[in-house]
This record gives C-alpha cells, structure tokens and sequence, in this order.
C-alpha cells in the first residue's frame, strides 16, 4: 500500500482491496517459502530414493539401539514443539501471558533436539561415517544422502530455534504482536512435517 | 488445547505403527507404501490442522497445493533421467571415427 493510500485511508475510510487469500502479505510470505521448501525436500527425497534403488549394495546400517530408538525420542520431542507452539499461538491470539512460557518450552524442546540430532552425528562419525564414506564397505552415497538430507533437516530447526527466540525477545519486549507468532509457529510446524518423512524414509528404511 | 492434544497423540500412534511395521516383517515394497501412507496421514494432519490450512480460504489450499504436488510428480518424473547421463557419453572409439564416415 503506497503512502498515498495509507493517507486516504485516514481521511476517506478504508479504500484499500479486499486480501484475495484472506490472510495477511508476512503470512502469504511464509506460505510461499515453505511451498518451496517443500519441493526442495521433495528433490532431496526423490533423489536419495533413485539413488538408493540405484545402488546394488546399499547399507542399513540402523540398530533399534542406540539410532532408531534415538530417532523415536527426536520424533516424539519435535511433535510435542509443534504441540506447545500451538499452544503458543492460541495463547498469544487471546493475548494471554502464557504465551511467553509455551513458546520457552518450543524453543526448549528444539534445542533438545538439535542435541540429540547432533549426539548421534557424533557417534556416527566416530564410527567412520561420513558423506564420502562408508565403514561397513557397502555405497558410500548413503553417508551423502543421509548427512545431506538430516542436514537440511536440522538447519532449519536451528534456524526455527534461532527466529523463534528472536520472535518471543521482541513479543515479550512488545515490539512483536500475535501474529508474528503466527507466522513463525507456520515454519515450526512445517519442519516438524519435514521430519514426519524423514523418520520413515531416512532411518527406519535403513532399519536392520 | 484438547483437540490439538488428541491430534498430538494420533501423530505418535503413528510413529509406534511406523516402528512397528518396519519390525513386522514386511518386504520392501509393502513396508515403503505403508510408511509412505502413514507419513502422508501424518503430515495432511500437520498442514490442514496445526498449520490451520483447513481454516484458511479453500482458495490459499487450491493456490498452493496443487501446484506443489504438480511440481513434485514432474521431480519424480524427471529424475530417472539423471541416470541417462553416463550412457549418454560416446564411447571412445566411437568419438575417434569421423561424423559421416559411413
């Protein structure tokens, strides 16, 4: 809206068009974004998926202990992020206080991840994993194709936890409104869809 | 906060059946579509629900949708041609022997 139209708002009433989706630029935005990323995480899936059946001698590495059971627990942890920044966003809509404290459990809950995230690349490398290569002789593009895609994966959530504190700093301070919360709870949501394909697809298809 | 708590729930169920299944035994090609399908549950959950896509205008869902999945199905459609790269180089004698020669 040019400063023009701003100006005849004041002086006419609202003269502005009618939102064609009904939702606000900032929240279409986000939208859009993660339209996008998903067709990006589509690509990676597609590709890691070609690749496999394209590799004769392809690994599963995983043992229900210490790395799908470690998965299983990231699953639960992430699913339970998207439970409290619905709370958090419920709350901040009705204006309540209590909005503060769902969205420090969020942000808890994605560190707590990133941490178990980042455990088992520990472990996984101190093995003698890497996305070049493969300890247990069999196609090293399974180290490509699951640092690359868990990788991916875990950029966005620490970018989640990033923007999430930002967002709560400045809500709190009240520099932010509701709908920011909104906003970003849109993108937390949607790495949490990401990791609904990626558990199946990445760890327990390489189930032993 | 009661309905979001019973969707949370249906999502880990989920998850336990995802576990269970890859342990149940199934062969590759029955235990990827489950998976798939279950996975595909999970996220129509996420997206209509915890990211309020159910109660938006039908025209955002119709605006965004679609179009992902189109450019999905075409991804999938033209990644098989990745692999015709190798086979797509001339063999060495054959790049040695002058165009039109025959």
């Amino acid at each position: 809206m040019s400063h023009a139209e701003v100006s005849m708002e004041h002086v006419h009433g609202a003269v502005t068009e009618e939102r064609p989706f009904g939702v606000s630029s900032k929240k279409l935005v986000m939208w859009l974004f993660i339209i996008a990323d998903a067709a990006t995480f589509g690509a990676i899936l597609f590709a890691y998926g070609y690749v496999r059946v394209g590799s004769p001698d392809w690994t599963k590495p995983f043992e229900f202990f210490p790395t799908i059971l470690n998965g299983i627990v990231m699953t639960i942890v992430l699913l339970t992020s998207s439970l409290t920044m619905m709370g958090a966003v419920r709350a901040a809509s009705a204006g309540r206080p209590t909005a503060i404290r769902w969205l420090g459990a969020t942000i808890l809950l994605g560190t707590a991840f990133v941490v178990l995230h980042l455990r088992e690349w520990s472990l996984m490398i101190r093995e003698g994993w890497s996305p070049s290569r493969n300890p247990l002789g069999g196609s090293p593009l399974f180290g490509a194709t699951f640092f690359g895609i868990t990788g991916l994966s875990l950029l966005h959530i620490v970018a989640g936890v990033i923007a999430l504190a930002v967002v709560t700093l400045l809500y709190r301070r009240g520099r932010l409104d509701a709908s920011y919360i909104e906003t970003t709870g849109l993108y937390w949501h949607f790495v949490d869809l990401v990791w609904i394909f990626v558990f199946p697809l990445v760890y327990l298809l390489n189930a032993r | 906060m009661r309905f979001y708590t019973v969707l949370w729930a249906g999502l880990l169920g989920i998850v336990i059946v995802e576990v269970l299944l890859t342990y149940g035994g199934l062969r590759p090609l029955p235990l990827l579509i489950a998976l798939l399908a279950l996975a595909l549950i999970g996220a129509g959950v996420v997206l209509m629900y915890f990211m309020h896509l159910r109660y938006e205008r039908r025209i955002l869902f119709w605006s965004l949708i679609p179009a992902l999945v189109f450019a999905l199905v075409m991804l999938d459609h033209i990644w098989p041609d990745a692999f015709r790269v190798t086979s797509m180089r001339l063999p060495v004698a054959a790049s040695s022997t002058p165009a039109g020669g025959g």
